[in-house]
């Protein structure tokens, strides 16, 4: 409503103007008819706590974001290829490391098998990128597991895809963290008693980073992964090219190598130590669905560019892959024990020479990539977290944004889940590794079934080919899946397999309880809400006559003209007193004294009140009972302790009572004024 | 600026924006609701309340997205004119920014109307005139 102060004068005779008092401008915009938007203001804490609090999390996390804010980047290829891609691609930093560890136990004869099985693994690279290109076609608004398996599959196969998604990405965050700080401790071994607390500490800066609207977007995340691929190419070339002109070096093993098995593998025995080192290598395809996740970031033509970016992402990734295999292989390089300097870091100090400044470069742009890839866990985690919450499969807390527009409950999950493996684990790589690969091939098979049923249904043209893709796909990751499983499941792999159904399981319980809610909350859809008619009652638990009480009286009295005071006392001849004074002040509001001899305060007055209901004539529709509760507002946090300890029980005992509203009335110390004596006014007195 | 809430307030708010942003010079907006001469000055106008602060907020917020920050200033009068002028005399404005909206109604025409013309001769600073685009220049 348009007010007004008094008129001010124009420059002419009879102008007039009025400024009008904007009361809500701090707080609040009008944005539309009946539509008020809060500002920032209008969520700032009041206390003192509250606001210094605020200043901590503004230097924190930087200040409050609008959902306005909200920056929508669209990718080149150039650029989303390295943020897409660096979890792939930093997977390329341990993968030949973990087939050589399972190979050496069968013999020097067997390590010159590691070849082979990259070439395995980068075949089967072709397969799942060449399948994932056809989610990237089908699912322009991006292609997570989840998405394809519950719109394809059945809503319990989404569900177990993102549970396994889940734990993909809490796995990516410890082990990628771990190797990243492996690449540290290969070039200053000095750090590795302090392995855990360096992980948790990035984890920590990283969270924070998140937390504060972090985006992948730009040059800054885009430049370690470049580098990275520059270095390692540069280094393959070099590797292969002292290969090929006959100088490769014959290293002597490391000395705290890990020393080859005592007998050499062979027959069965051989079989399985392949199948092992083919298990522990399949890490090198992690992170490989995470372009089919993003395609609506790309640039138009979306699909056609995402497809692309995950072909040469296949590429890269293969040919950094092999290359390092292959000069592991014949450069003779072995893992090493705990603590010592990785595969890659080896195969970079036989190269360009340990200590070299290309060296030290490498293994930072190593420890980068590895850094970026647990960044895009930080982004996903939270989003997927998000979308379960939102479809009623997580606690909502998971779909509220906070401050800086990021899923704040998604970000701190994922950052105590993966700190704690690591912490668990002694934040080593080859420890969390079994438990990384089995969630990525779930993914990959529910993902590839979704889209033979996908194109079995949409019947496009071609659309028996691209589910002939996708279904050679999936038989394949489901047969590594096998694979991988039996293989590492006493190393760990047995943990996500138990994992997997807990999760859905969970899952499945948020659901039915928000279902269940929701139907219980609904209205019937032809329901026209008319206004109540039912008898409404008020009684004031007292416990003695104050001004607080009186204000109770006062809204009771509000609420309707059935209003009657209890005092339940143990106190017999005090409670007389009580009543005395009652009757005196307030005349018209009946007091009931229950007196209690057992000294219960919370007990007598629920079973007054279950009196009353059974007093109540059965005929009639039973009346809503308002209990109002007078309660003296704390201002310390030591007169919390002091005050209010009844009005807390009797509150508790009466949430979810039937036909029962708690109305709390607080007294404030500021309030006495309406209670002292107003001078009469004298005559002839003006205002 | 002053402001009427129709869709050539965001011209308006650009072109003083414009003015005000390399000298970082205060920013006024200004909206004026009329009020009937059968009712006084200091009436409670039901129904005009939200219409008249939103046009305000629209303008506070537009700004917002252009970084810049405007003083709303919501203004009850006899005669538009008068008070855009009187206001700016009292804020000691050095540019009067107001808007001449491009009326589609009978053929189309800008109806210069009695407020435009009463600020140019009585304003105690500069005054700019933003003028909407046609349809055919818009497109």
């Amino acid at each position: 409503m348009i007010g007004g102060r008094r008129p001010l004068r124009g420059r002419k005779p009879g102008d007039r103007r009025v400024r009008v008092e904007r009361p809500h401008s701090a707080y609040f915009r009008y944005t539309g008819p009946g539509q008020l938007t809060a500002k920032v203001a209008a969520s700032e804490p009041t206390t003192r706590v509250g606001r210094a609090w605020a200043r901590v999390r503004r230097v924190l996390f930087g200040r409050q974001l609008s959902n306005e804010e909200e920056a929508f980047e669209r990718l080149p290829k150039k650029l989303a290829l390295p943020i897409f891609s660096s979890d792939a691609i930093s997977s390329s930093a341990y993968a030949t490391e973990e087939i050589l560890r399972v190979l050496v136990i069968g013999g020097a004869s067997a390590v010159i098998f590691s070849i082979p099985v990259a070439i395995a693994i980068v075949v089967m690279l072709a397969i799942v990128s060449t399948s994932y290109r056809q989610v990237c076609r089908a699912y322009p608004s991006g292609g997570g597991a989840y998405v394809v398996a519950r719109q394809n599959i059945s809503p319990v196969a989404g569900l177990v895809a993102a549970a396994a998604l889940l734990i993909d990405y809490v796995m990516t965050v410890a082990v990628s963290t771990a190797s990243a700080v492996a690449q540290v401790y290969s070039v200053v071994p000095q750090l590795y008693d302090l392995r855990i607390e360096i992980a948790i500490v990035s984890i920590a800066l990283i969270t924070v980073g998140n937390l504060r609207g972090l985006r992948e977007a730009g040059l800054v995340f885009a430049s370690p992964t470049y580098l990275f691929l520059g270095l390692a190419l540069v280094m393959i070339s070099l590797g292969f090219l002292r290969i090929v002109t006959g100088t490769a070096p014959d290293l002597p093993p490391p000395p705290d190598a890990v020393p080859f098995g005592t007998a050499p593998a062979t027959g069965i025995l051989l079989i399985i130590l392949f199948l092992r080192s083919f298990a522990g290598g399949s890490v090198a395809l992690t992170g490989v669905e995470a372009i089919a996740n993003g395609v609506p970031a790309f640039k138009p033509p979306e699909a056609k560019n995402a497809a692309n970016t995950m072909t040469a992402m296949a590429i890269l990734l293969g040919a950094l892959f092999i290359g390092i295999t292959v000069i592991a292989d014949v450069f003779r390089i072995l893992p090493t024990r705990e603590g010592g300097q990785t595969v890659v870091a080896q195969v970079a100090a036989a190269v360009f020479g340990d200590g070299s400044i290309l060296f030290i470069a490498f293994q930072a742009a190593t420890a980068l990539i590895l850094f970026l890839a647990v960044n895009t866990s930080f982004n996903a985690f939270p989003r997927l977290a998000a979308i379960l919450a939102k479809d009623g499969f997580m606690p909502r807390q998971f779909s509220f944004r906070g401050d800086r527009l990021a899923f704040s409950w998604g970000i701190v999950l994922l950052a105590t889940v993966a700190g704690a493996l690591l912490i668990l684990f002694g934040g080593d790589v080859h420890a969390l590794i079994p438990l990384y690969s089995v969630g990525v091939f779930v993914c990959f098979t529910l993902s590839q079934a979704g889209m033979v049923r996908h194109w079995r249904n949409a019947r496009d043209a071609g659309w028996w080919w691209r589910a002939l893709v996708n279904a050679g796909g999936g038989v394949l990751t489901f047969v590594v899946l096998c694979v991988v499983v039996s293989m590492k499941f006493l190393d760990g792999a047995w943990l996500v397999v138990v994992l997997v159904p807990t999760l859905v399981a969970m899952m499945l319980f948020i659901h039915r309880q928000y279902a269940s809610s929701t139907q219980q909350l609904a209205l019937r859809p032809e329901q026209i809400i008319s206004p109540p008619h039912r008898a409404e009652r008020v009684v004031i638990p007292i416990s003695g006559l104050s001004r607080a009480v009186v204000q109770a009286v006062n809204v009771g009295r509000s609420i309707s003209g059935d209003v009657r005071a209890v005092l339940v006392s143990d106190e017999p001849e005090v409670a007389d007193q009580v009543r005395d004074e009652w009757e005196r002040r307030i005349p018209g509001v009946p007091l009931i004294v229950v007196e209690s001899p057992y000294r219960a305060l919370t007990g007598p007055l629920i079973a007054y009140l279950d009196v009353l209901d059974g007093a109540w004539p059965p005929d009639q529709e039973a009346p809503i009972t308002f209990v109002v509760i007078p309660e003296y507002v704390a201002r310390h946090w030591w007169e919390r302790i002091l005050y209010n300890q009844s009005t807390h029980s009797f509150r508790t005992a009466l949430i979810g009572r039937p036909n029962t509203v708690v109305t709390q009335v607080p007294y404030r110390r500021e309030d006495p004024a309406q209670f002292e004596r107003h001078p009469e006014p004298q005559p002839g007195a003006v205002d | 600026m002053a402001l009427n809430g129709a869709t050539i307030d965001r011209l308006v708010l650009a072109y003083a924006a414009a003015l005000a942003k390399p000298s970082k010079a205060d920013l006024i907006a200004l909206h004026v609701v009329e009020i009937d001469w059968t009712l006084p000055l200091d009436a409670s106008v039901a129904g005009l309340s939200e219409e008249a602060q939103r046009v305000l907020d629209v303008a506070e917020a537009h700004a917002e997205r252009l970084g810049l920050h405007v003083e709303p200033l919501l203004l009850k009068a006899r005669d538009v004119g008068a008070a855009i002028v009187d206001e700016a005399a009292a804020q000691e404005a050095d540019v009067l920014v107001l808007g001449l909206p491009y009326r589609t109604r009978f053929g189309g025409d800008f109806v210069i109307g009695t407020t435009v013309p009463y600020v140019f001769k009585n304003a105690p600073c500069t005054v700019w005139v933003v003028r909407e685009p046609m349809p055919q220049e818009g497109a």
